[in-house]
């Protein structure tokens, strides 16, 4: 059996509607990425239904702000906490929000740059 | 599946009771470790031909290796016996033995030394730059897949062959797969 | 209504091996909330992509964790392989089936004794353990390693199992079943163990799913979902299915990893079986370019492997999402309702990796 594994791009305005549609058929949230590119980041949203995995491609320039879907997956948070503390990707509203306290670490979003 | 049990566990409890112990008793019994096992790691010094590959490809950054002294370091408390110099190795003169690294109170570090004699018999086998003989040569392009440090460029159409010296670490694994022969080692 | 008091929990507990820390936010003795908290031993181990270049890295993704540490070098070469094109050897594809049931194995034993230890049932925890030992002997002997395996490599696998240690092997699983006998009864029969772990903790399927959970925990609450059956590796040749369970609860979690140790038994002695002679690595040439998603099922439940490659020996991005960051969130809303005194019983049952999820 192969299932599907797919990337989708999708705009900013796409973004929360696709998500709350996810939510009422029932797929189950999987993974939350954050990538740094120039300029900017990429995070990717996968759910999972069954065998099949999809994955929306978000692209974000580096002040752009971007809702939190803990209001829609409430499970969301640990990764999106994440994903704020070590990239700095500007996530609004996380419930709970641990305001950059996920890792106790000194160094401020240690994995934006590349070395 | 719906039934239940009282002291479902006595019997094997009583049983333990009158058995071995499941442990060795270390040290009083010698230990013997299996063959395969990643203890860590040894090296033949006299075949080091001190190119590096090892010192590149350790992923914990474990050995130094010094081309002008000849010389061939492990941290062996940084070492995480991953094992992969061993498949790195051009030479193939790194081990992976049995038998754990001994405990000690500081970090310490082991360096081998190249014997000096080695010289005159290193010659023949391996040493000095490959150099071509362009008439034998038919572009093959062999000696570039086989470089451990990709530093040979070839291109059939043109006809080109090149060494970027500065890569090149004498290993000899180029003129040893050459079908025609047709690279030498120079010093 | 009672008065609340908020009790910690950890970083330093007996029943963790790990540290996570929560808040339970309790009325009398019963926990109404809880704030999980982690980040006491976050390595960084992502960013090092950077500094490693792809080849090197497997042995460090490996290093991720101590008990899944076959899959995470698998889940690794897997995202890569896939990205560069590179077909592994049927051969290879088998032995990695093998190890990593047998990482199965050893992890479930392993949990299965510290869900004993976390009831207080010492002899069986020391039983679990005791059988445990037997595949991690057998792992020194095929590996070389009893915990850190370096099998994996992008292209296949780095050594061989011949028929001595393949016979060896299925010897030593034909023990462990008849050992395991008397302790699986102990786990699903005894009166002292159901007592502590019927209705406990329970996770409906809506919630399991609604909340993200892989894994035992998913399946304990009846959603058939393992990543083994998309047949990755060997396991399209292999016979492999869901094993679910219906309560929920913490017993229904018990009850899915004990089968799913007689699962990776049976399928070891397949995989076994059906191991065609050959070779067992490919040469890789070139860097990888492009990026993909990976699943594959840890002992834990599902793992993510998300790798991104621009062209050069260093890789753009390597994510690694492990199956307990997706089950503290159902652990949490687990956690609501239940006794002080089964909070520890209850965080076990997730089998907490703290160090994978940190990374």
């Amino acid at each position: 059996m192969v299932g599907r594994n797919e990337i989708t791009k999708i705009t900013r305005a796409q973004f929360f509607p696709a998500v709350v549609q996810k939510k009422t058929e029932n797929w189950r949230l999987v993974q939350i990425c954050a990538v740094s590119v120039d300029h900017g980041y990429e995070m990717s949203y996968s759910f999972c239904k069954g065998y099949d995995m999809e994955t929306y491609r978000l692209e974000l320039e580096e002040e752009d702000e971007v809702a939190s879907i803990t209001q829609i997956y409430p499970c969301a948070f640990l990764q999106e906490n994440e994903a704020k503390q070590l990239f700095g990707v500007n996530i609004t509203n996380i419930k709970p929000d641990y305001k950059d306290k996920v890792y106790r670490i000194d160094e401020t979003t240690p994995f934006k740059k590349k070395e | 599946m719906d039934k239940t049990r009282m002291f479902a566990f006595a019997g094997r409890v009583l049983g333990n009771l009158f058995r071995k112990p499941a442990t060795t008793r270390y040290p009083e019994e010698p230990i013997e470790y299996p063959e395969r096992m990643r203890g860590h790691i040894r090296v033949e010094m006299e075949n080091c031909i001190t190119c590096g590959m090892c010192m590149r490809s350790c992923p914990s950054q474990a050995i130094r290796v010094d081309r002008k002294a000849g010389t061939w370091t492990i941290e062996r408390f940084d070492c995480v016996q991953c094992g992969f110099c061993v498949l790195a190795c051009p030479k193939k003169c790194l081990f992976m033995e049995k038998g754990y690294t001994e405990p000690d109170t500081l970090k310490k570090s082991e360096t081998f030394t190249k014997p000096k004699e080695e010289k005159k018999e290193e010659a023949d086998a391996a040493g000095g730059k490959p150099v071509l003989d362009s008439e034998k040569c038919v572009y093959c392009t062999l000696c570039a897949k086989k470089c451990p440090q990709e530093a040979i460029h070839v291109e059939r159409k043109e006809k080109i062959w090149k060494l970027d010296d500065e890569k090149c670490v004498e290993c000899g694994i180029c003129a040893g797969a050459c079908p025609k022969k047709a690279i030498g080692l120079k010093e | 209504m009672a008065k609340r008091s908020i009790v910690p929990f950890g970083p330093q507990h007996p029943v963790l091996p790990e540290p996570v820390h929560l808040d339970l936010i309790l009325e009398d003795e019963t926990v109404v909330g809880a704030v999980p908290s982690i980040g006491y031993i976050h390595r960084g181990l992502e960013k090092l992509v950077d500094k490693r270049d792809f080849k090197q890295y497997s042995y460090i993704a490996e290093r991720i964790c101590g008990i899944c540490s076959c899959g995470h070098g698998l889940g690794y070469c897997m995202a890569i392989e896939e990205v560069m094109g590179i077909e592994v050897p049927e051969r290879a594809d088998y032995l990695r089936v093998i190890w990593v049931e047998m990482s199965r194995i050893h992890s479930h034993l392993l949990w299965l004794g510290l869900l004993a230890d976390a009831m207080g049932f010492e002899s069986l925890f020391m039983e679990s353990w005791r059988i445990r030992e037997k595949i991690l002997d057998m792992f020194d002997e095929t590996a070389g390693g009893r915990i850190i395996h370096s099998v994996n490599q992008v292209g296949g696998v780095q050594k061989d199992m011949d028929s001595t240690m393949l016979n060896h092997l299925l010897e030593t699983v034909r023990d462990m079943e008849k050992d395991l006998k008397p302790v699986v009864d102990t786990f699903l029969l005894d009166y002292s163990v159901q007592t502590r772990l019927k209705g406990t903790g329970i996770l409906t399927a809506d919630d399991a799913v609604a909340l993200g959970a892989v894994g035992p925990m998913l399946r304990a609450s009846g959603v058939e979902y393992d990543a083994r059956v998309l047949g990755y590796g060997a396991y399209k040749n292999l016979t492999v299915g869901p094993i679910t369970s219906s309560d929920g609860d913490c017993y229904g979690r018990c009850e899915v990893r004990l089968k799913e140790l007689f699962q990776s038994f049976d399928l070891i002695r397949e995989a076994v079986g059906k191991m065609p002679a050959g070779e067992i690595s490919v040469p890789v040439k070139g860097n990888p370019s492009g990026e993909y998603f990976v699943r594959i099922e840890q002992p834990r439940g599902e793992a993510i492997y998300y790798i991104k490659g621009n062209g050069t020996k260093y890789l753009d991005r390597f994510r690694l999402r492990t199956p307990t960051t997706s089950n503290i969130p159902p652990l949490v809303e687990t956690l609501k309702g239940c006794q002080l005194a089964d909070v520890p019983v209850l965080i076990l049952t997730i089998d907490p990796c703290v160090s994978c999820t940190e990374r």
